[in-house]
């Protein structure tokens, strides 16, 4: 079966992380976009279509917490999965109240982010296979109507 | 203040016995010594507070006998007793450290009245010298929680610098990991070498790794919770959790626990993590055929957990630094030296304290105590404050429920 790759955005400024991680997902067959700030991250957002951020939480600037707020305002349906230090545990638990689907912590191991990546691209899918359903059931319920 | 044991020296019977008598009609206790040498047999055999010396005696004279107490008892103030016309044999015994000199015939209340000075003087080079080190020991203990502290803040500040690299370096190794795994490369020479060395290169950040984390996971932990604890469940919990390891090192762990209800109002996450550590720390210390109690007794103030192992035991001076951050005993690689660090931080969080005792060859009982009463906090030392905060706000917490 061919594997179709998920669009993974990573965000962190950490530079060497983002491009050793993102040949590495590369590697894997997934589709990967990189940004090293909230304000790059936003702008891709305008161009791309993503199914999953994975998103550095400290990070100088809009912040990783900033940056999840303006993401699932413009794009809820987006995936995020939070890089954060373990000292930040609390930061972390705040960006899933928000909205984010899990969290890592630094230097994350790399089965672990698999299966995260994995989990988060499943729900988007599921997520959007039921927005697709309801929509299909509105435009029948209209069609029944007329 | 206790008995005052005076020393009489004199050759005269005749003016030493009524002395004595008189003297002991004051409440002193009081023993005689006709010469020199039998003064300082007396002496040897059990010191005096102050000894009344005649300066002129057959054998040694008074002037000797002073030297010898100054050389062996510090502590031992001495009056001369010089005859009319030799004042200048008392001046001379001052220079050489009595207390002071009367003459003879000594009037009697004068006597009392020098003794007693001498006492005072003694009391309170007694009480400078305790002040001394006093101030000394908490001098030493304020360094060394200062140290402590400081070392804390360092350590996390640099723990979180290095995981950014540290993440880096793994998805290095983890990219170099997966490019040589791919079924449909081309055969790479000495595979196996570069296989071999990425694993050292992930065991070594694992390894640094677990270091930071422990570091950051100790100044920054999820918030106290505090609930109904029941420490017989955890003890045995936490019993069940390492039995495993316990089996393969065929070491007994037993419960104490039966005269003991074991509810405390605390931290149960907490108590267990300690548990966890202690225990563990037991099974490291104990060889095949070892035995670890974990035991708990209880009062209506305290409760108290003991873990105790009949294992190496820890040796006294190293006793004093298990606790402090990175101090460890093995070898690179094994411990962190973070174990005791972070569990006496986690007690000292949840109001308790923690006390260690072992004997090299004998094993090590490590006691934690948690205060159930206000009083009981009192004696919790450096955690007495903390220890008030946290039962104000369980008071708090149990009135709300």
């Amino acid at each position: 079966m061919i594997k179709i790759p998920t669009k993974v955005l990573i965000v962190d400024d950490e530079k060497d992380f983002v491009e050793m991680f993102s040949l590495r997902l590369q590697e894997m067959g997934e589709r990967v976009f990189t940004a090293h700030s909230g304000k790059e991250c936003l702008d891709i957002l305008e161009r791309e279509t993503i199914d999953v951020i994975v998103l550095d939480i400290k990070m100088p600037g809009m912040d990783g917490i900033e940056t999840l707020r303006e993401i699932k305002k413009r794009h809820p349906i987006i995936e995020v999965i939070l890089l954060t230090g373990h000292g930040a545990i609390d930061t972390a638990v705040t960006g899933m109240k928000l909205g984010a689907y899990d969290y890592l912590l630094k230097p994350a191991d790399a089965k672990e982010m698999t299966k995260k990546l994995e989990g988060a691209r499943k729900r988007k899918d599921e997520q959007e296979d039921r927005i697709r359903k309801a929509e299909q059931r509105t435009l029948l319920r209209r069609g029944g109507n007329v | 203040m206790a008995e005052t044991r005076l020393l009489l020296v004199d050759d005269e019977t005749h003016f030493r016995s009524p002395l004595k008598k008189r003297l002991q009609k004051r409440g002193f206790t009081v023993f005689e010594a006709g010469n020199g040498d039998e003064c300082q047999a007396l002496m040897e055999k059990e010191p005096v507070d102050v000894v009344v010396l005649d300066v002129k005696m057959p054998g040694m004279s008074g002037i000797e006998v002073l030297a010898w107490i100054r050389e062996h008892f510090v502590k031992t103030e001495v009056i001369l007793l010089t005859g009319h016309a030799s004042a200048a044999d008392g001046v001379e015994g001052i220079k050489r450290g009595a207390f002071d000199y009367l003459t003879k015939p000594v009037e009697f209340d004068h006597l009392v009245q020098k003794i007693n000075q001498a006492l005072e003087k003694r009391r309170r080079e007694e009480e400078k010298k305790h002040e001394a080190e006093f101030k000394a020991r908490m001098e030493q203990q304020m360094v060394a929680t200062e140290r402590l502290a400081s070392l804390g803040t360092l350590s996390t500040g640099i723990a979180h610098e290095i995981d950014n690299p540290l993440a880096i370096i793994k998805e290095c190794a983890e990219y170099m990991r997966l490019l040589i795994g791919k079924t449909d490369a081309p055969a790479m020479p000495r595979k196996k070498d570069f296989e071999n060395a990425i694993g050292k290169i992930e065991t070594a950040i694992d390894r640094a790794r677990r270091i930071t984390h422990q570091l950051l996971g100790f100044v920054r932990q999820p918030e106290t919770v505090f609930a109904e604890t029941d420490l017989k469940v955890l003890i045995s919990e936490t019993v069940e959790f390492v039995n495993k390891e316990a089996q393969n090192k065929k070491v007994e762990v037993s419960q104490d626990v039966e005269n003991a209800k074991g509810i405390i109002w605390s931290d149960p996450y907490a108590i267990r993590q300690v548990l966890i550590n202690l225990i563990t720390n037991a099974l490291a210390a104990v060889a095949s055929g070892g035995k670890i109690t974990v035991s708990v007794r209880e009062t209506d103030a305290f409760a108290e957990i003991s873990v105790a192992d009949n294992g190496t035991g820890i040796p006294k001076e190293n006793l004093e630094k298990i606790f402090e951050p990175f101090f460890t005993t093995k070898p690179p690689g094994k411990g962190t030296g973070l174990g005791l660090y972070v569990t006496s931080g986690i007690v000292g969080r949840i109001g308790g304290k923690i006390d260690v005792s072992s004997r090299v060859g004998k094993g090590t009982i490590f006691q934690v105590t948690l205060p159930r009463t206000r009083e009981a906090c009192m004696v919790m030392g450096d955690n007495k404050d903390m220890c008030l905060d946290i039962l104000d706000m369980i008071k708090g917490d149990q009135q709300n429920d």
